[in-house]
């Protein structure tokens, strides 16, 4: 570490080689810390959490009995022991609530003004932080399992919504109705995901094993179906291709846009390389996945190595994501957990579960060295007032 | 007045790296601790000692399930780039075989396990690819391995029908016999002939086509129903084939069954854990047929059982979800 310190003094290399190895040692020692805590709400399962991207200050989550709250995620206090407390909350007494279980929270990615949630009871809210009032509301046919807006669109305000129906739905924030049908799917989409990178490029997850690659401006389909065994590509036999053996659970693209790593229920975690739909191949092994709908993990932005965290029972499974090996699992809930955030800017993890908890995860601290052992014992009188008679009888 | 010294004892030196030599390559018995410590200095007054396993350990799988957090705190030093490895003595690697410790070899070993006299002889011997990854730990690289000599045409994959994510590996040259002799003389060898000659050199992947078949390769329909029901193909899909082994039957009804009657074996112990050198001494129940040892590394590849390593060995437990 201090040579990495003095090398980026001297110019001998670059200052973010030193940011991300310092970003993946604190990765590594992430564990729960009796200091940090986060106010318990919600009196049902944590079902969903985001973080604005724009401060990484402010967290909503969402929950099964129908509750949003929103925390504070910084540290204002002097101590080092802190509760993160709840700004505020959407509770069942507020007359917008969501009528079933909340199942995506996201903040509109370019401020803190407005956030969408998207529940059971089939609407699609779009709410004003400030105010706390639904400003639009989305009806919709079918349950809704999952939604997102694009991270990095300035061109649209597309948000894209899974249902239960076979086809994804597109809604225009600006005008107010949907605007886009996508279809291809035969079954439940259960997780939907914009590209990081391009503006168009959407990733959909179905009950029907198939992972689809969609530019929401082509008229005639999607672009890709990921294909895990990598055979030839061509249009008439793509309906073969499955990306799993069993339900695509979840979705999440890397912090680059360049990889997506899917989870299905056959208990595999796959990495694709997100411009041609090529498995790459890596194998992480048995990932335990139970859940009958969406399944929310996320990737570490920031680091040398990236990881990835999924939630795997009633842990949180750490690999990392290009050469697959398992780091390491973070045990502290009590049961089954839902989802997982990554907050990129302290290296922390927050994680929701059934236990009705939220748990931070929070880079163990370097141990304080001990100072010798001279001056821990030093007498703290006066030396006018220290003894100046030796007990010994030799001398005077 | 001083006596010069005698010249340094080389003898005793050479003696001492002798002993090192052979410590390196010495290959303990089956379940023994690894054979060689190699020094990792991360920081002038910070050593770090960390044990790392011969081709010879026999479940190199297993060392996975070290301590968690002990691996983390490992890892740390490395992000900082500051470590100086010793450098290992050349390790002899056997070009039939391929190097210790990669997928060939670990395929090589495995078709040793598989019991040829049972299905006399009618069947290659079919290894799955569950087994390579108890003996290769990294599973991206034995899947990067097993993919590579599938391109090179050395193996094929076969999609085994129990279970989407089992696939067996076999030698082409076993496969491209084995089949021929089953279809000898029979109505459909003639089409088998043209699958074998044309399609396998061709094309390496798991399943096959229709308009691939019937354009690039000029099958009939007639041609793909004979193939059919020679075994070779499997139907996966209106328009798509599986490659599937003729007379798998019989090995993939022996498999799952034993596949059961081991894991029911673990299941049975006390606290659902056994001891891998007591399951391999203990009897086998009538029903597997394919031997313990076959059983026992498709499990532990598969992860259907935790190896945990003790101080008597490795030891197979249930999970608990």
């Amino acid at each position: 570490m201090l040579g990495f310190l003095s090398a980026r003094q001297t110019g001998l290399e670059d200052p973010l080689r030193l940011r991300r190895a310092e970003s993946t040692r604190r990765v590594l020692g992430l564990e729960l810390n009796k200091d940090r805590d986060v106010e318990r709400i919600h009196g049902g399962g944590i079902n969903t959490l985001d973080i604005e991207p724009v401060e990484g200050r402010y967290m909503l989550s969402g929950g099964s009995d129908g509750v949003i709250v929103l925390y504070d995620l910084e540290n204002s206090s002097r101590q080092s022991y802190y509760t993160c407390k709840a700004v505020c909350s959407i509770g069942r007494d507020h007359p917008d609530v969501h009528r079933y279980s909340v199942e995506t929270v996201q903040w509109y990615p370019h401020d803190t003004g407005m956030f969408t949630s998207s529940s059971f009871d089939k609407t699609l809210k779009v709410w004003d932080t400030n105010t706390l009032q639904t400003a639009d509301v989305f009806n919709f046919e079918e349950t809704v399992y999952s939604h997102h807006m694009s991270p990095v669109s300035t061109k649209h305000c597309l948000v894209a919504v899974g249902t239960r129906g076979p086809k994804v739905q597109l809604c225009d924030l600006k005008s107010g109705s949907c605007s886009h049908i996508l279809q291809g799917h035969r079954q439940e989409i259960l997780a939907v995901s914009w590209s990081p990178r391009y503006d168009y490029i959407l990733a959909t997850a179905s009950a029907d094993s198939r992972v689809k690659l969609w530019d929401v401006r082509r008229a005639s389909g999607y672009l890709i179906t990921l294909d895990q065994h990598n055979g030839k590509k061509s249009q008439a036999v793509e309906s073969a291709n499955t990306a799993h053996n069993g339900k695509v659970n979840g979705l999440c693209f890397t912090s680059d846009g360049l990889h997506l790593l899917t989870v299905g229920t056959d208990n595999r975690m796959r990495l694709w390389n997100s411009s041609n739909g090529e498995n790459t191949l890596v194998n992480y092994g048995k990932v335990c996945n139970n859940s009958k709908k969406g399944l929310k993990f996320t990737v570490s932005c920031g680091c040398s190595s990236e990881f990835v965290f999924v939630p795997y029972g009633s842990t949180i499974a750490v690999y990392t994501v290009y050469s697959g090996e398992q780091i390491t699992m973070l045990k502290g809930h009590y049961k089954t957990v839902d989802c997982c955030v990554f907050q990129s800017n302290f290296q922390e993890l927050y994680s929701g579960s059934r236990d009705c908890n939220i748990l931070a995860w929070v880079p163990s601290l370097y141990e304080p060295v001990p100072d010798d052992d001279e001056t821990t014992t030093k007498s703290q009188l006066n030396p006018a007032f220290e003894d100046a008679w030796s007990s010994s009888d030799e001398e005077g | 007045m001083l006596v010069c010294a005698s010249p340094p004892p080389l003898p005793a030196l050479t003696g001492l790296r002798d002993d090192k030599l052979t410590l390196l390559s010495s290959s303990p018995g089956l379940g023994g601790t690894p054979g060689e410590t190699v020094r990792h200095c991360s920081a002038p007054e910070d050593p770090i000692f960390r044990f790392s396993s011969l081709h010879s350990y026999p479940f190199p799988g297993t060392i996975k399930s070290r301590d968690m957090s002990w691996k983390r705190h490992h890892l740390i030093p490395e992000t900082f780039g500051v470590k100086r490895r010793r450098k290992r003595g050349p390790v002899e690697s056997d070009p039939l075989r391929g190097e210790p410790g990669s997928a060939r070899a670990a395929v090589s070993e495995l078709m040793q396990l598989f019991p040829r006299g049972l299905f006399e002889d009618a069947l290659p011997p079919i290894v799955l690819r569950s087994q390579v990854y108890s003996l290769v730990p990294d599973r991206t690289v034995a899947d990067r391995q097993l993919k590579e000599l599938q391109e090179q045409g050395e193996i094929r994959i076969v999609q085994l029908g129990f279970d989407l994510d089992a696939h067996g590996i076999i030698f082409t040259e076993d496969y491209r016999t084995r089949v021929l002799k089953a279809c000898d003389g029979r109505p459909y060898a003639g089409a088998v002939q043209k699958f074998l000659a044309s399609v396998l050199p061709a094309c390496g992947d798991l399943s096959f086509q229709q308009d691939q078949m019937t354009q690039t390769f000029g099958f009939r329909d007639s041609e793909i129903t004979h193939l059919v029901n020679a075994g070779v193909l499997t139907v996966r899909d209106a328009g798509s084939w599986w490659l599937a082994v003729p007379g798998a039957g019989r090995f993939i009804k022996y498999f799952v069954k034993g596949r059961q009657a081991v894991l029911g074996m673990v299941r049975k112990a006390k606290y659902r854990e056994l001891l891998l050198s007591e399951l391999l001494g203990r009897r086998a129940p009538v029903v597997v047929r394919l031997g313990l040892t076959y059983h026992v590394h498709d499990l532990i590849g598969a992860q259907l059982v935790d190896c945990i390593s003790t101080t008597s060995g490795t030891l197979l437990r249930l999970p608990e979800t």
